[in-house]
């Protein structure tokens, strides 16, 4: 059993790949956004890939362990400490019941995750213990964790003394500026060319009005070829709306001139177009960023994309770890 | 020795509740234990920096609007 003594800023349960098959009703899959970092914590302590944990944002909770156990802290660097000793990143630990971990404000990086032996054993709900808040569904109680819960954790087979080589990990960017793979479409022919060319050239700086839902990017204008300003009315006053449709997880939703990317807890639908897509294999970069960073944004094709993601995937095994 | 007032999250630093209201605290003001000082944006969150102890002369290390850092000092008080 983990008991929460101090919450964290929206600290949740999730799991990898998360609430999948439920998109079409308006489920978003959920899940960890650096799903690199939070299943090599999993596979650390002796876990599938998968297996519930923790996902920790900007400030980290304060954790109380009510049994021994073995744990993993992956991701940012929220200079995590068992009873006041610092203990390392990327490493699995052993644990004592009664001890405390405390994680503080984010050094590196914007999102940690914890992984436990066995793994959070919270109820499923649609197939997967992941924590949806603004359905209130997964996680414990559908919301983010609160002080005073306790969540129960499956029998864990976990070793202590084991790490991650670091050319193994992802390298969370202390720069503030981050290259991210964006695909095509599905509505690119609705940007005009020079607007496609100062997307891919310019800066963007991800502003703090950003979450699980949607980052929002501030950057230079958009400009739009003949289907977007000589439309049917039905489509919407905007160049950028468009008759209601499906959006794709990662799409980078053009609302006026916004861009906002749809990330693990966005809407499956609306009325605005998606000139690019980011793919998975670069979520975990929007995961570490923090507000006032910069991105650029770099086109690769769906199977340069697709690529990067098996990459990552074969990192994320037990073969693949180290004595600490 | 001056007090450092620290951030406890990273994200964007601001001086005043709302664009159109004063600072919570200008250069040279006195501070209770408690008070605020600042807020800091980040999740479309605001959370408040408040002083942990009372202090004299405060004095601003960021601007408003700032990016800041996790334990980044925002003000130092005597």
């Amino acid at each position: 059993m983990i008991k929460i003594l101090k919450a964290g800023l929206e600290t949740s349960v999730q799991d990898y790949p998360g609430r999948i098959g439920y998109w079409n009703q308006g489920f978003p899959p959920s899940g960890p956004m650096d799903s690199w970092s939070f299943r090599m914590a999993n596979v650390l302590v002796g876990n599938a890939p998968g297996a519930a944990g923790f996902e920790c944002q900007f400030l980290g909770p304060t954790l109380q362990f009510g049994e021994d156990t073995v744990i993993a802290i992956t991701g940012a660097d929220m200079t995590p400490a068992v009873d006041g000793e610092a203990v390392p990143l990327w490493q699995s630990l052993a644990v004592k019941a009664g001890q405390t971990l405390v994680l503080s404000g984010a050094r590196v990086g914007a999102r940690a995750y914890i992984a436990f032996a066995g793994g959070l054993a919270n109820p499923e709900m649609l197939g997967s213990r992941s924590t949806f808040n603004k359905a209130g569904v997964g996680g414990i109680d559908g919301h983010s964790v609160k002080p005073g819960q306790e969540l129960p954790l499956f029998q864990g087979d976990g070793t202590p003394g084991l790490k991650v080589p670091d050319n193994l990990r992802p390298q969370i960017r202390t720069d503030k500026t981050w290259d991210i793979e964006v695909c095509a479409g599905p509505n690119d022919d609705w940007i005009d060319e020079a607007g496609h060319e100062r997307f891919l050239t310019s800066p963007w700086t991800l502003s703090a009005k950003s979450d699980r839902t949607g980052f929002r990017l501030e950057g230079p204008e958009w400009t739009f070829t003949q289907k977007a300003t000589n439309k049917p009315r039905e489509h919407g006053s905007l160049p950028s709306n468009i008759i209601d449709h499906g959006y794709p997880m990662g799409a980078i939703n053009l609302a006026g001139q916004t861009p906002i990317i749809l990330v693990n807890d966005g809407p499956s639908m609306g009325g605005f177009i998606n000139p690019y897509t980011v793919p998975s294999c670069a979520f975990w970069k929007l995961g570490q960023s923090k507000p006032n960073e910069t991105f650029k944004f770099k086109l690769v094709s769906v199977s340069e994309a697709q690529d990067l993601a098996l990459q990552i995937a074969k990192r994320c095994v037990a073969e693949n770890l180290v004595k600490a | 020795m001056a007090k450092q007032l620290l951030s406890p999250l990273p994200g964007v630093f601001y001086r005043r509740p709302s664009p159109d209201e004063a600072n919570f605290k200008n250069d040279g003001d006195a501070v209770a234990a408690g008070d605020t000082v600042g807020i800091v944006e980040a999740m479309k969150s605001f959370f408040p920096i408040e002083a942990e102890e009372a202090g004299v002369a405060i004095r601003f290390l960021v601007e408003d609007g700032a990016a800041i850092d996790a334990a980044q000092a925002i003000a130092e008080m005597d």
